[in-house]
């Protein structure tokens, strides 16, 4: 309920910024806001589209028989993927504009074909630098064996444009 | 093993702190478009900035810019696919003997990553080739987990353009342990 609250909240102040020609969202944002959720169907095909994507060809994450057969419980998503899978998450939220300058994660539970993984994010800190503001996003992507992945992303925005807003 | 005794594996471990993990790297091509494209649809990210060149010259990047968290796909080695299972998945020959092929000798040969941190000080574009190196920066004492006896190995890779413009970092941590421990007494 108070996260959902301070984004509405976010989201009038967003608003009211709008028609003074103020930052566009997401700038508005404040510690214990949201990030809008995100729920990744987990595949044998996504898994090896971003395996391949990210020229990781480690049988692990496309082979289910050499996964099972290494202790896992079927073929899993690779780092790269889940990192590729988080920075989206931000973005999606955060905008073409926003610069991912860290993303640290803590890895756990295998992301296996079949069980959906859940992202949820919540601004942990805002703070401006120079003419950036920086936001701190604590991140964490699970499914029903546990957290894949938990952690932080920072990402900046920047305060004023170079240049006249675009129309995306 | 008693409290008191010398873990010598550890020992033999220390030479390895602060020395590269392997050769230095450079990425088999330049930052390029196809495969932005490639990994934009096997993300399903959407992010004008990656391939709509119109909306990212109006952006502060001022141009394309590659995905960030590919940063590490474009050094990744060209695989030798034949035999990688029986390789463990390494995508080449292991080169020269390290902290990893080392512990496997010594029998914790078990292998979990632990975390990820990933720093980006600009975008890429493309047109950008990367070099990496790679050094060492710790080897815990010996741990017992859920997963049995084992050491925690951190170590640095730096991303550089071949301007020696450092562009990311990551720091990495895995546990390697020895299965055969799983649950038993120390």
């Amino acid at each position: 309920m108070g996260p959902v609250m301070g984004r509405e909240m976010g989201r009038e102040m967003d608003r009211e910024m709008d028609r003074d020609k103020e930052p566009a969202p997401p700038l508005g944002v404040c510690v214990g806001d949201a990030l809008p959720p995100f729920v990744l169907p987990v595949t044998s095909t996504v898994i090896v589209a971003g395996a391949i994507a990210s020229r990781d060809f480690m049988p692990a994450h496309h082979d289910s028989a050499f996964a099972r057969a290494q202790g896992a419980p079927d073929m899993f998503m690779n780092i790269l993927t889940t990192n590729g899978y988080v920075s989206r998450f931000v973005t999606d939220w955060a905008g073409p504009e926003a610069m991912i300058r860290k993303i640290a994660i803590r890895l756990g539970a295998p992301a296996i074909p079949g069980q959906p993984l859940s992202f949820s994010g919540e601004i942990a800190q805002v703070s401006d630098e120079g003419d950036e503001r920086v936001i701190e996003v604590t991140i964490r992507a699970a499914n029903d064996l546990g957290d894949h992945a938990t952690g932080t992303v920072v990402v900046s925005l920047p305060l004023r444009r170079p240049l006249s807003r675009s129309s995306a | 093993m008693s409290k008191e005794e010398v873990d010598t594996v550890r020992e033999q471990l220390e030479r390895f702190i602060g020395q590269p993990m392997g050769a230095p790297a450079t990425a088999p091509e330049a930052v390029n478009v196809p495969m932005i494209r490639h990994w934009v649809d096997a993300l399903d990210d959407r992010n004008p900035v990656y391939l709509d060149d119109e909306v990212a010259a109006k952006t502060r990047f001022g141009g394309l810019v590659a995905p960030p968290a590919m940063l590490q796909a474009w050094t990744m080695p060209r695989p030798k696919i034949e035999g990688i299972a029986e390789r463990g998945g390494a995508p080449d020959e292991m080169g020269a003997e390290n902290v990893v092929t080392a512990l496997d000798q010594a029998g914790y040969v078990g292998t979990l990553a632990t975390n990820s941190e990933l720093e980006f000080f600009r975008y890429l574009r493309p047109g950008d080739l990367l070099q990496t190196t790679n050094s060492l920066e710790s080897i815990s004492e010996r741990k017992r987990t859920g997963l049995g006896l084992g050491y925690f190995v951190t170590w640095v890779t730096r991303f550089k353009t071949s301007d020696a413009e450092e562009v990311g970092r990551q720091l990495f941590r895995i546990f390697k342990f020895d299965p055969a421990t799983i649950g038993g007494a120390s």
